[in-house]
């Protein structure tokens, strides 16, 4: 369980690294060795409908602060 | 080969000196004569002044480091493959530099997409190669032509200050009221441009866009089409001229007596002389751009009007090609362009000059008639 939860948790990490853009060498052969292609593409999918809220409530509060 | 580059060179030093004498010559963006145009220009200079310290910084330091790191003193290139820590800080700088340039833009741009509460509307409807101005519930719909003068366009005569940025008719409008501007066109793409007022809006076929703007001072603010739609796309410009609010009444008064006397004018009758002589004027400022001045065309587009069938032959054909326009070709419907009274004067001239002798005079009374017999579904559906 608690295995699990840490390979998740690098996954999570992964993905976020995808998303900024920069990775160390040595996290990435550690995910390609541990890692599985299909827990990417979930957790992937997942944070990226997180960013598409974030960045509509980002839209929405700075349009309530501009009075609109 | 020296001559050519010395023609060469002087040819483009006169293109310079021609132009700074047409008008003062800037590079930068016009602060513009409203708040909105202002904060624009100050969003442009701040970012631009980002910019410069970027360069600054970052070409200092490559420069420093060639030099510094020079072969000549022994330098020896330290060969690593990645860092992790260098690569984030250059990706989070960049990021907080767009974060905070991102905070005033977009406090700007909610304000330049609020067109509420505004005391006027008007309506601009983009056409090859014209805009027509329609002031909603104010009962004025006119177009603006470009009033260069051809002769200016081919180089047979010497270019004035405002050449290609000047119409017949202006946009009239008051200062220090929130104008509601409504976009549209009538065929292609066009896109409605003054800097000075920091607007520029696509005007798109069956779209409706909004902008709005606020005037501070009175003034005549030049603009352009910024959407590439045809052949004369440079032909069309925009001018707006903005008058203090009592101004603005009077001359609401004037364009309303003046479209009054229009159209009073199709109900008298009318010499042929009389045609003859405003059918040339409306024929040179709106049908010589793709017919020629002297009625020869430009075939095959622009078919001419010398020895053509439809202008000898059936006098009712002419008058639908002229009203209705031809579907599918270059020929637009003039019926909503032109007063009945220009369009039997056009009509009228075409069918008498340049050897054309018809003899035949079109009256504006029957083109009234046109215009009313089937305007009828057109006025439900223009609403």
């Amino acid at each position: 369980m608690k295995e699990t939860l840490k390979r998740c948790w690098q996954t999570v990490l992964g993905v976020l690294a995808g998303f900024f853009g920069v990775q160390s060498e040595a996290r990435r052969e550690r995910d390609f060795r541990e890692g599985r292609a299909l827990h990417f593409i979930a957790i992937g999918i997942l944070l990226a409908t997180i960013f598409v809220l974030f960045v509509i409530l980002l839209v929405r509060w700075a349009l309530s602060l501009g009075g609109a | 080969m020296g001559t050519i580059r010395i023609t060469t060179c002087s040819f483009m030093l006169s293109l310079l000196l021609v132009g700074n004498a047409q008008a003062a010559w800037t590079l930068n963006l016009t602060p513009g004569v409203t708040e909105i145009s202002r904060s624009v220009y100050n969003l442009h200079m701040t970012i631009f002044w980002i910019c410069v310290a970027i360069g600054v910084v970052v070409f200092s330091i490559m420069f420093w480091s060639i030099f510094h790191h020079r072969k000549s003193r022994g330098a020896k290139a330290h060969n690593f493959h990645e860092h992790t820590l260098v690569e984030v800080i250059w990706t989070l700088i960049p990021l907080g530099i767009l974060v905070a340039m991102a905070v005033p833009a977009t406090a700007t741009l909610i304000k330049m997409y609020d067109p509420s509460d505004a005391e006027l509307d008007v309506q601009i409807t983009g056409y090859q190669w014209k805009w027509r101005y329609q002031y909603l519930d104010q009962e004025i719909d006119f177009f603006s032509n470009l009033s260069t003068p051809r002769e200016q366009i081919s180089n047979e005569a010497q270019k004035q200050a405002h050449y290609l940025l000047e119409v017949d008719r202006h946009l009239v409008l008051p200062t220090d009221t929130k104008i509601r501007l409504l976009l549209t066109a009538n065929d292609v793409i066009h896109s409605w441009w003054v800097p000075a007022l920091a607007v520029k809006k696509d005007a798109i076929p069956g779209f409706i866009n909004e902008a709005w703007t606020r005037i501070e001072e009175p003034g005549i603010y030049r603009g352009q089409c910024a959407e590439l739609c045809g052949v004369d796309h440079g032909f069309m410009p925009v001018v707006v001229e903005a008058v203090p609010p009592a101004e603005f009444e009077q001359w609401l008064a004037d364009a309303r007596a003046q479209q009054d006397a229009a159209a009073a004018a199709a109900g008298r009758s009318w010499t042929l002389e009389e045609l003859m002589t405003e059918g040339e004027q409306v024929y040179q400022r709106v049908c010589a751009a793709c017919h020629q001045p002297n009625g020869t065309g430009m075939p095959p587009a622009f078919p001419a009007l010398v020895n053509s069938p439809v202008v000898l032959g059936d006098v009712e054909r002419h008058i639908d090609i002229v009203l209705n326009g031809v579907q599918g070709s270059a020929m637009q419907a003039f019926r909503e362009q032109l007063s009945a009274a220009e369009l039997a004067a056009v009509i009228t001239y075409e069918r008498n000059a340049w050897g054309n002798n018809t003899g035949e005079a079109v009256a504006p009374s029957r083109i009234v008639q046109l215009l009313q017999g089937d305007g009828q579904s057109e006025q439900e559906g223009g609403q």
